[in-house]
């Protein structure tokens, strides 16, 4: 219980924060597009692991081109999920568009488990570390950070600067005024979705390369992103990856000082706090 | 569909009838734009002035009736693929984008295959029209005062290339003098030839600047005729000009 870990250990949460942070913004982005709270996140995060290792063991793929491998999976089976699932149902009130996902959670955890059965499984993969005055980086966390980095700047990109993604915009924003102006809104809720999935698998596929792993695992991470969103305001991307580094930093000064099972409480009781004093998120809601 | 023929309208609709759930708000509207014309629908509160474009639009979807454009029925086709036909709708409470900027919107405007080739056009065209707008480019939407944000609205339609352009209320919430200014623009328009069809409050005004007219009420056509002739009816005169 020393000052000497904390720092290491801060370190060691905000860049894994970041991850968390990737997430979270798949996560935000489709509630922030269509309204839709997609409880397949979870399992779809799971599926960006086991992509990584399955390219990896049964293929030999380097686990970070397995990394984009995920990211592009992801945008595919997204896009189905939504047509499948989400789009049926796109107007009809939130509870059912909840269960339509939470049906697509189901059927992934029950034909995963059937295929991959729940014991653990881990990308055997060592990038070295860098060395500093008590504090050490893990070359795959590096990685990690600077990918998901990469991949929020890309988002940022894609939303700002592409015809098509302010074509998203624009049908996040208002619908009708977008059909109106000869904007598909389907295919636009489509690709919102793809890219929402496309996050999570690329956070999944990340965190595949640092910790162990079974198709449950998404679970977690899926509970941390609802915490994390509602810090970062919903439907805020930005917000997202912010409240991210501070869920990762708080996990990593906590683990300091208690034991790693009392996390999820506090980050519930932030979960509950925001709920109640600050509805909108740290940074307040925009998008 | 006492004066063009179905085959020389620009947009003809028969029968229609729609509405939101179980409610039946139009009940067999028919009318016809003839090609180059301004044409206004009037009607009180609740005759069914919005679901009307609404329904034209596929916004909301016909219960019955057809709606022909350029000879083509367009009935069953959503309101993305009317767009890139050349219909467009400036909707009631302008819609705009209002977390994107000025510029952003206009864009928005112009996304059809057919009006992105001419972007730069318009553009120009627009800013021309509206100076206003181009001083505020790089603004949002939603920072926009009321008479500006009428212009935007009417500015992304035009960016669109519209072959018939509808208004939904224009006027509604601005000052006497942005109404003035709304109606010079509208008037401008009508000299370049657009085809356009005009729902608004403001009776008065809209006769004034109108070639042809349908009043609407319990969600059908009641009276039909020249602007001018129509303005002088008696009951239109007591119902909708307080005279």
């Amino acid at each position: 219980m020393s000052l000497e870990a904390l720092l290491p250990s801060a370190i060691d949460g905000l860049m894994l924060g970041f991850v968390y942070g990737l997430a979270a913004m798949g996560l935000t982005l489709i509630f922030g597009v269509m309204k839709v709270i997609n409880l397949s996140h979870g399992p779809v995060i799971a599926l960006g692991m086991f992509a990584v290792f399955l390219l990896f063991s049964s293929f030999g793929i380097n686990p970070y081109v397995g990394v984009l491998a995920a990211a592009a999976i992801g945008l595919l089976f997204g896009t189905v999920i939504y047509f499948v699932a989400v789009d049926r149902v796109i107007n009809a009130p939130e509870l059912t568009t909840l269960l339509a996902t939470f049906s697509v959670n189901l059927m992934i955890i029950g034909v995963g488990t059937v295929l991959f059965t729940t014991s653990p499984r881990s990308v055997d993969i060592d990038l070295g570390a860098l060395r500093g005055s008590g504090v050490t980086i893990l070359g795959t966390h590096a990685v990690a950070v600077v990918i998901a980095v990469l991949a929020a700047a890309a988002l940022y990109g894609f939303l700002f600067r592409t015809r098509v993604g302010k074509q998203v915009r624009a049908v996040a924003n208002n619908r009708a005024a977008a059909e109106l102006m000869g904007i598909d809104s389907r295919r636009m809720l489509a690709l919102a979705f793809g890219i929402g999935t496309a996050l999570a698998m690329t956070s999944g596929a990340l965190l595949s390369t640092l910790f162990a792993f079974t198709i449950l695992s998404g679970g977690t991470y899926e509970l941390k992103s609802f915490v994390i969103v509602v810090l970062g305001g919903l439907g805020n991307p930005t917000g997202a990856l912010v409240g991210g580094l501070v869920i990762g930093l708080l996990e990593g000064v906590l683990t300091v000082f208690i034991p790693v099972a009392w996390v999820p409480v506090f980050e519930y009781l932030i979960f509950l706090v925001m709920l109640q004093l600050r509805p909108a998120g740290l940074l307040g809601s925009r998008a | 569909m006492s004066v063009a023929a179905p085959s020389a309208a620009a947009l003809a609709v028969e029968g229609l009838q729609s509405g939101y759930g179980e409610v039946q708000i139009l009940w067999g509207a028919s009318l016809a734009l003839a090609p180059g014309k301004l044409t206004t629908v009037l009607g009180s509160n609740g005759a069914g002035k919005t679901t009307l474009l609404r329904t034209v639009m596929g916004l909301l979807p016909a219960w019955k009736g057809t709606v022909r454009f350029d000879d083509r029925d367009v009935t069953r086709l959503s309101a993305h693929e009317k767009a890139d036909l050349g219909m467009v709708l400036v909707p009631e409470g302008r819609q705009l984008f209002s977390t994107m900027s000025v510029v952003e919107n206009l864009e928005m405007g112009a996304t059809c295959r057919r009006a992105r080739a001419d972007r730069k056009r318009s553009f120009d065209q627009v800013f021309t029209l509206f100076p206003r707008l181009a001083e505020r480019r790089g603004q949002l939407a939603a920072t926009l005062s009321g008479g500006e944000q009428q212009m935007l609205a009417i500015a992304r339609g035009l960016m669109a290339k519209p072959t018939i352009l509808m208004f939904d209320e224009p006027s509604l919430g601005l000052s006497p003098l942005f109404t003035m200014n709304l109606f010079e623009i509208i008037r401008r328009l009508k000299r370049e030839g657009l085809t356009m069809l005009l729902v608004e409050q403001n009776v008065q005004l809209a006769l004034a600047v109108s070639d042809y007219a349908y009043v609407l009420s319990h969600g059908k056509v009641e009276i039909e005729g020249e602007a001018r002739e129509v303005r002088q009816m008696e009951a239109v005169r007591k119902a909708y000009l307080g005279l």
